[in-house]
């Protein structure tokens, strides 16, 4: 891992996904391309699978997920698409679909009896509450879908080889727990802060683990200037969004985005490894796709809001996404009940922000400042 | 001498065209005018010009197509254009196939069988930015007389992508462009990109059956059509009265009648 | 609540409404029987009618007054209400509400008091009606009662699921979530041991704790039963559609659905759809059919569009186009076989697993294919929701499929169930205009 000193950026040398799919092929493994939002990453390692995530990214020629997909199903579900059909996921052996949304069920749908990819398809379906019945489903599914990848990989994976794995996966959430901690010593801006985090969605854990203890040691003396915000939402895209931000002055203090934020797991409890990853993720923060409480999500953006001290929140919706949308009217009105003001942003992430968008933000931060 | 036999009108929301047909179906006469707010009344009166130029309509079938067709009193019967533009196309190129028609207000994409019958369509008719008006809209902002567009777009050797999906925001964005110095002729090609490209995802939601055949008032824009044939590698047929196949089919419906 | 407040009750609801809404029967009823249509193709409007009026408008009646008398409980369509009902709840389907508000074109309103308190317009219509209802407190019924109880079941959309978290702050009262997983293949044994789990260790409790009363075996059984009873009563209903001319049409079946959906278990719902079999069964005998001039016959896919109901029965029947099934009204009546009395709780766990829109793309199709073989159909009409994704996403591929591979014509109609600002007239018509000309009506 190089990494630059002195008058240079001193973020890590990250590989990206390509270099990091075909170093992994060479080891013999096989690579899933893991459509949003949660699936237990421990156990696809274990069975020397690597997940590489799928948000966007921006670019693709959504002209070919249109033919199947209307245009009411939201950009994140139309550019996964286009990349499979477009051959982009080519290098990949499984996709997973797993059961986000009304949106990602039909895509799933769609691949497993219309389009029948090469890849083998993969469906995983999370529970939508917190109680004991839910967790044990959930232990159940996930033995399901490992059923599924022995018979893809041939491999007999033993609970201790699991617990290897999940133990790894956690440090490497550690990491990302303690750089979100650190962000404000850090000497990053929010584009490069986002680049480091974001490799977690395709990068081994104990590779991310590397990266994330040399970004850890970047800190500086410096006072971060800039309006303290919280962002919630799906992802950071298009990329430009966060170069804007602390262009207008702003800095994120924490984010509640589904492919970064939602994702701090929690340890599990139970000795059986199926059983707690599926309580790592059930009792996870809070998350519409899991449809938790509308007083839990408020309450956890309130909190993080507090901890942080952020002043206001942006809302960073993508066009269409109706897990969001119901959430939205009682948790602004709860935010506002604890003094912090927020704002609505939609996009299709395929399109560059458009000036209405950037002068939104620009008011917004005026008017929290 | 071919006798008037038929006559069919498309009244569009931006043209209104007629076209008369002999005995054997052969196109005598047709005409284009911009469609007026009164519809009933421009009936009327291209009625009274088909009578000056042609003949006598009083025992002449009449079929009446596009959006307008319910004004169009004195038709014998009313069909969509999505019969007519099929019955006119099969007529006029002989065979069957994809047609893509680009009007002014909306685009359509029509499956024909090689008996001349419609056998799919789908149809964009919500969104401007598939259509001619978005490219219509776009050049007027920019100052360029809409018959120069495609010239400039083809001749352009480099291109800008347009993200947005929608003609009003388009409008912005181009806006910028401009202001940050991008070229009128990248950016023109870029629109025409846009337009093409929804084109090809509603072609793409029916399934291409070759030939490619193209049709509507867009169909002067040299650079529609490169770059349909281009995206589809297809040539792409052109009928010699591209912007009348509605009327066409309508006349050749009233013929059977 | 005192017992003088009890027995007003007891004489509203169960006296003095029902009294005056059989008279409103009698009077609909003698209406029908000297109706005549204003155009000459259609039938007039099933005698039955007037009753399906009748016991929706006492069902909302009562619904005005039975706050503080009986436990009050809104479940989603697709929701295990047989428990409840057996433990004495008064059910309120919000979904069946806000379709009756589209029907009767109150919905724009309410959706207006959803969408200015901050509810995006890309959310389910069905959720802005109900929403702003709640909100508001406005509705074309009168008076809604507040629910003691929310009961949301995946099994239709993960939509509901959201849209009762909504509710369940704004009322502050229990919710309980039947997490249906969905099923795109067979659902697997751990998937109805889950649901079975739920109803018996979330839903039960929970439904008991609030209505303060204990659960009855012998009293749910017997709901069971009448479920299970008028559910295949439902079933022969649908299934007078196979004949040509099918003597009911897709647009009677929205309406006349509603005591499925919302009074399954109750005995008199058996009754209605006994009597309504044997009108149907008459018209067969006489070859009465819901238009005189049937045509061409067409599959419906997907939620009715409430606010054009009757224009589209006209635009249709006018063209002698007659739509004898969908499959929306079909999945009330097909599960019907699979209710087994005696095996309760794993036989529910399995209804309400399997309904069709819990089901993959794939099977969505196989059932279109069967429906178009067995009522004998011309072509299918997909109607592409867009206030309900999981409906709609699929549609595209099952088109193509009808098309090229089994050759049925099958139109793709873009529009919402309850939402007419996403819907346009002329754009409808023009479609489904090409696509009756493509059918070759006129060639007959």
């Amino acid at each position: 891992m190089k990494k630059i000193k002195g008058d240079f950026m001193t973020i890590p040398k990250i590989p990206g996904r390509i270099e990091t799919i075909k170093k992994f092929k060479e080891s013999r493994g096989k690579i899933a391309a893991i459509f949003p939002i949660h699936y237990p990453r421990a156990l696809f390692r274990a069975y020397n699978i690597l997940p590489v995530e799928v948000w966007g990214p921006t670019g693709a020629d959504t002209s070919y997920s249109t033919a199947y997909l209307q245009p009411y199903v939201c950009s994140i579900a139309q550019s996964a698409l286009a990349y499979l059909l477009t051959g982009d996921l080519d290098i990949t052996d499984i996709v997973v679909a797993p059961h986000t949304c009304d949106s990602l069920q039909g895509l799933g749908s769609i691949l497993l009896d219309f389009i029948k990819p090469k890849q083998s398809v993969i469906t995983i379906y999370y529970p939508r509450d917190k109680r004991d019945v839910d967790v044990e489903y959930l232990a159940n599914e996930f033995k399901s879908v490992g059923e599924q990848l022995s018979k893809i990989t041939g491999i007999k994976l033993t609970d201790k080889k699991l617990k290897e794995a999940i133990i790894r996966e956690e440090e490497a959430d550690d990491l990302l727990k303690q750089l979100y901690e650190n962000k404000v010593y850090l000497d990053y801006n929010d584009t490069e802060f986002y680049k480091i985090i974001r490799a977690r969605e395709y990068l081994p854990a104990e590779e991310f683990t590397i990266i994330a203890n040399e970004a850890l040691q970047n800190k500086t003396e410096k006072e971060k200037t800039g309006i303290p915000i919280i962002v919630t939402g799906i992802v950071p895209e298009p990329k430009g969004l966060l170069k804007v931000i602390n262009e207008l002055n702003g800095r994120i203090v924490a984010d509640d985005f589904a492919c970064c934020g939602r994702k701090l797991y929690v340890k599990g409890k139970s000795s059986n490894p199926y059983k707690y990853m599926a309580e790592s993720l059930i009792f996870a923060v809070p998350d519409s796709s899991r449809e938790n409480s509308i007083n839990d999500r408020a309450n956890y953006l309130v909190n993080l809001a507090k901890k942080y001290g952020a002043k206001g929140v942006l809302i960073y919706e993508v066009k269409f996404c109706e897990m969001e949308l119901y959430y939205i009217p009682q948790v602004r009105e709860r935010l506002k009940e604890e003094g912090l003001n927020s704002v609505i942003i939609e996009v299709d992430i395929n399109d560059s922000l458009p000036h209405q968008t950037i002068t939104r933000l620009e008011a917004f931060l005026e008017v929290i400042e | 001498m071919s006798k008037f036999s038929a006559l069919g009108f498309d009244i569009g929301s931006t043209t209104a065209k007629i076209v008369a047909v002999d005995e054997t179906g052969k196109i005598i006469w047709q005409y284009i005018e911009n469609t007026e707010p009164k519809i009933e009344e421009q009936v009327e009166n291209l009625l009274k010009k088909v009578k000056k130029e042609v003949g006598d309509t009083l025992n002449i079938p009449v079929v009446a197509t596009g959006y307008g067709r319910n004004l169009v009193l004195q038709a014998n019967r009313k069909v969509t254009e999505i019969t007519c533009h099929a019955k006119g196309i099969f007529k006029a190129v002989g065979h069957g196939g994809t047609l893509v028609d680009i009007g002014g207000q909306d685009s359509k994409v029509i499956i024909i069988s090689d008996k001349g019958k419609v056998v799919d369509f789908t149809m964009n008719d919500k969104c401007a930015a598939g259509t001619g008006r978005f490219l219509e809209n776009t050049a007027e902002r920019m100052k360029i007389p809409v018959e120069n567009i495609g010239k400039l777009s083809i001749e352009s050797p480099d291109e800008v992508n347009i993200s947005s999906t929608c003609t009003v925001f388009a409008e912005s964005e181009i806006i910028s462009m401009l202001a940050h110095g991008e070229g009128i002729a990248p950016i023109l090609k870029g629109l025409h990109r846009g337009l093409i490209s929804r084109v090809v995802g509603m072609i793409r939601s029916v399934g291409l059956v070759p030939p490619l055949m193209l049709s509507g008032g867009v169909v002067k824009n040299d650079a529609i059509r490169k770059m349909l044939s281009e995206s589809t590698k297809q040539t792409v047929i052109v009928p010699e009265y591209p912007q009348l196949m509605g009327a066409y089919g309508a006349a050749l419906i009233a013929l059977k009648e | 609540m005192s017992l003088i407040s009890e027995i007003k009750y007891r004489l509203t609801v169960d006296v003095v409404g029902p009294s005056y809404l059989k008279w409103e029967r009698r009077k609909m009823t003698k209406a029908i029987e000297t109706f005549k249509p204003k155009n000459d193709y259609s039938a007039p409007p099933l005698k039955i009618s007037a009753w399906t009026k009748e016991l929706i408008s006492k069902h909302y009646f009562r619904g005005r007054y039975v706050e503080g008398h009986e436990p009050v409980a809104w479940v989603t369509s697709g929701g295990p209400v047989e428990p409840l009902k057996a433990l004495g709840y008064f059910v309120i389907y919000p979904e069946n509400h806000a379709a009756l508000s589209g029907a009767r074109h109150a919905q724009l309103e309410l959706m207006g008091e959803a969408e200015d308190a901050g509810y995006s317009r890309d959310i389910c219509s069905y959720a802005r009606t109900d929403i702003g209802a709640a909100l508001s407190g406005k509705t074309p019924v009168g008076k809604l009662p507040k629910p003691d109880l929310l009961v949301a079941c995946s099994n239709i959309c993960q939509t509901v699921l959201y849209w009762y978290r909504v509710l369940e702050k704004h009322f502050n009262v229990p919710l309980v979530i039947i997490d249906t997983p969905f099923v795109y293949d067979e659902a697997p044994p751990h998937v109805i041991e889950y649901v079975q789990k739920q109803l018996e260790n979330e839903l039960i409790p929970t439904a008991e704790r609030v209505a303060k009363k204990s659960f009855s075996e012998k009293k749910f059984k017997q709901v069971v039963q009448y479920s299970k009873e008028a559910s295949e009563l439902w079933l022969e209903v649908l299934n007078t559609g196979k004949n040509r001319p099918t003597p009911i049409s897709i647009f009677d079946q929205f309406i006349h659905m509603a005591p499925i959906v919302e009074m399954r278990g109750d005995a008199i719902t058996i009754d209605y759809y006994g009597a309504m079999l044997k009108e149907l069964n008459e018209r067969v005998k006489n070859g009465i059919g819901a238009i005189n001039n049937e045509k061409k016959r067409l599959l419906w896919d997907n939620l009715p569009i409430w606010y054009k109901l009757r224009s589209f029965a006209e635009d249709l029947g006018k063209y002698g186009v007659t739509l004898p099934a969908s499959t929306y009204t079909y999945a009330w009546g097909e599960l019907a076989p699979m209710i087994d009395i005696d095996r309760g709780m794993e036989s529910m766990a399995r209804i309400y697993t399997y309904p069709i829109l819990n089901r993959s793309t794939g099977h969505k199709l196989d059932t279109m294919r069967s429906m178009v073989k067995d009522f004998s159909m011309d072509g299918v009409i997909l109607h592409s929701d867009r206030s309900c994704k999981p409906y709609s996403i699929g549609q595209m591929s099952q088109r193509s499929k009808l098309m090229d591979e089994f050759g049925v014509p099958a139109l793709l109609l873009e529009a919402d169930h309850n939402d007419p600002r996403a819907f346009s007239d002329e754009q409808a018509a023009q479609r489904m205009e090409s696509f009756i000309e493509m059918l070759g009506v006129d060639d007959e």
